[in-house]
């Protein structure tokens, strides 16, 4: 069943086109590749279904509901969680607190949640969730520690446990594998599959097609705002308008991909 | 452990203080912590929620004169003081609906506007305010000064514990936080930043009210010069050597700032005191960028 679906979503800057008619779906526990070269339209499209931008045509369908007209807030409610490409996090507040700031989301989603939101930050209704998630990302060792003085690496994983905190249906990995060791690469791959195995849906917006080709049951490949190929990320390296779109790309998609059918 | 020791022994120098001050210094005291509530407002909005307000006094303004012109008139004073307070939150929920849009610079000039806005009101409804000629003789008297003091120490010390738990240990202090960090990660968590200010500018001006309702109802005097931009700033000025976002520092510096410019009296009343008392501002900023709260961090650690 799909979690989210996008069906002719178009979006405009002045005279550029950024996306024109992108379709696409996702079920609970798929990894959807999104990949495309620089100035492809990938982070608009993350933005369109974030909220941070509006649509200009189209509709976007989460769960059974239209969400195109929602600010981002109410649309992290409903389940749709994120990373940023560049960390965004309070760096002088301490790993716990990050990831406390994620259950907002579904403190805000109840009817009582401003009386949730005046409880200590150490009340076991927060602390066990806050403390699962750091187990299942790896950082249970640093909950207490600064962000700040955390390696860049880590913060990467910061990110996706706030992410996670609230048990979003869809999650949004917007380059995660940027500045990754080849340890936490791998630490990184293993959480997403991991993820997935929970049922939850994820976008994967990345450049490392090794990567995507391990992790993703299917890629949507973008050009220039234009939809050029959606399907297996071995299929994706033996069609010629993607090779076209895509230089190289044939090559770098990796060995991985029969990982991801299983 | 010593620490709470530590702390106990404060509060009770504290409110063995009045015992030992002549009239002059009670009387400084007292006014210090009426300010030091309109300092706390701007530690909630600018420290904590990082909006930053130049139009504090306004607010201010606003409770005082609806406490001064509704008890002259012969409502009950607690009632009227009530009545302070809940328009001030009524007008920072007003003057945030379209600030909660504003960021820097703008926003600044924005409160500002709202400041001299209030300023012009107070100076001008000479029919309701009398205006220039001041609004005297508010019927509040009857309690000592002993009393008063003690009553301000509660209210003060109660609301500086209320602000260091929404800080340091409730989950709203990390939604602050992270509105003031990043409003686009805070909307990604499902924190409405729209709704997160307009309710940081409410119950700032709440505070901000209730600091002027209680200095009309203890100085029983009111001219509008107590209310203008330049009051605004004073509050802006014993935030920021407090420690913006540290309420225990502000909460300092609120005594320490109005105590030392009446001090440096003795130096004679010309104005050369007010060149040594900013020159000491300007070196407690350039050694304790981070305020008296960054000292006291530092001594935490």
């Amino acid at each position: 069943m799909s979690v989210l679906e996008l069906s002719g979503v178009s979006k405009r800057f002045g005279g550029l086109q950024a996306l024109s008619e992108i379709s696409l779906s996702v079920s609970s526990g798929e990894v959807l590749g999104l990949i495309g070269p620089n100035g492809a339209g990938k982070s608009t499209l993350v933005s369109c279904i974030t909220g941070v931008l509006r649509i200009d045509g189209g509709a976007i369908r989460f769960g059974d509901r239209d969400i195109h007209a929602l600010p981002p807030h109410q649309r992290a409610r409903r389940g749709i969680a994120r990373t940023f490409q560049k960390v965004r996090l309070a760096d002088q507040l301490t790993v716990y607190e990050n990831v406390a700031a994620g259950l907002a989301s579904q403190w805000f989603g109840r009817a009582n949640g401003w009386m949730i939101a005046f409880r200590p930050l150490s009340a076991p209704a927060v602390a066990q969730a806050v403390n699962r998630t750091l187990e299942q990302v790896g950082l249970g060792d640093v909950s207490g520690a600064i962000v700040r003085s955390l390696p860049f690496g880590r913060r990467h994983f910061v990110e996706i446990a706030r992410a996670l905190v609230s048990e979003p249906g869809l999650l949004l990995l917007d380059e995660p594998a940027t500045g990754l060791t080849e340890r936490e690469r791998e630490r990184l791959a293993a959480l997403v599959k991991s993820i997935a195995a929970e049922g939850c849906a994820q976008i994967l917006v990345e450049h490392d097609l090794e990567l995507v080709g391990r992790l993703c049951h299917r890629v949507i490949v973008i050009n220039q705002g234009h939809h050029v190929f959606t399907g297996t990320p071995a299929a994706a390296q033996t069609e010629p308008e993607v090779v076209r779109a895509y230089l190289g790309m044939n090559q770098l998609i990796g060995g991985g991909a029969d990982d991801a059918r299983r | 452990m010593s620490r709470r020791i530590l702390l106990i022994a404060a509060v009770a120098a504290l409110a063995a203080l009045p015992l030992t001050f002549g009239a002059f210094w009670i009387n400084m005291v007292i006014t210090a912590l009426i300010f030091s509530l309109a300092v706390f407002s701007i530690n909630l909005l600018t420290g904590l929620t990082g909006l930053l307000s130049f139009g504090q006094a306004g607010f201010v303004g606003i409770g005082a004169y609806t406490l001064g012109v509704m008890a002259k008139q012969g409502t009950p004073p607690l009632l009227a003081g009530l009545y302070g307070v809940l328009l001030a939150m009524l007008c920072g929920f007003l003057l945030g609906l379209p600030a909660a849009r504003l960021k820097g610079h703008y926003l600044a000039i924005g409160t500002l506007g709202f400041g001299i806005l209030i300023y012009q009101l107070l100076t001008n409804s000479v029919d309701i305010t009398r205006g220039p000629m001041g609004l005297i003789g508010i019927p509040t008297g009857g309690i000592d000064k002993q009393t008063w003091y003690l009553v301000m120490l509660c209210v003060c010390l109660a609301v500086l514990a209320a602000l260091a738990y929404i800080d340091r240990y409730s989950s709203l202090g990390v939604i602050l936080k992270m509105v003031r960090h990043d409003e686009i990660a805070a909307q990604a968590s499902g924190i409405n930043i729209f709704a997160v200010k307009l309710i940081a500018f409410t119950v700032s001006a709440g505070f901000a009210g209730l600091s002027g309702v209680l200095f009309a109802a203890y100085v029983r005097f009111l001219t509008p010069d107590l209310f203008n931009e330049q009051e605004s700033f004073r509050y802006m000025m014993m935030a920021v050597v407090g420690g913006i976002g540290s309420p225990l520092g502000g909460f300092a510096a609120s005594l320490i700032l109005t105590m030392i410019p009446e001090g440096l009296r003795a130096l004679g009343e010309d104005n050369y005191r007010l060149l040594v008392y900013g020159t000491m501002v300007l070196f407690v900023l350039w050694f304790l960028p981070s305020g008296i709260g960054g000292l006291i961090e530092r001594q935490r650690r």
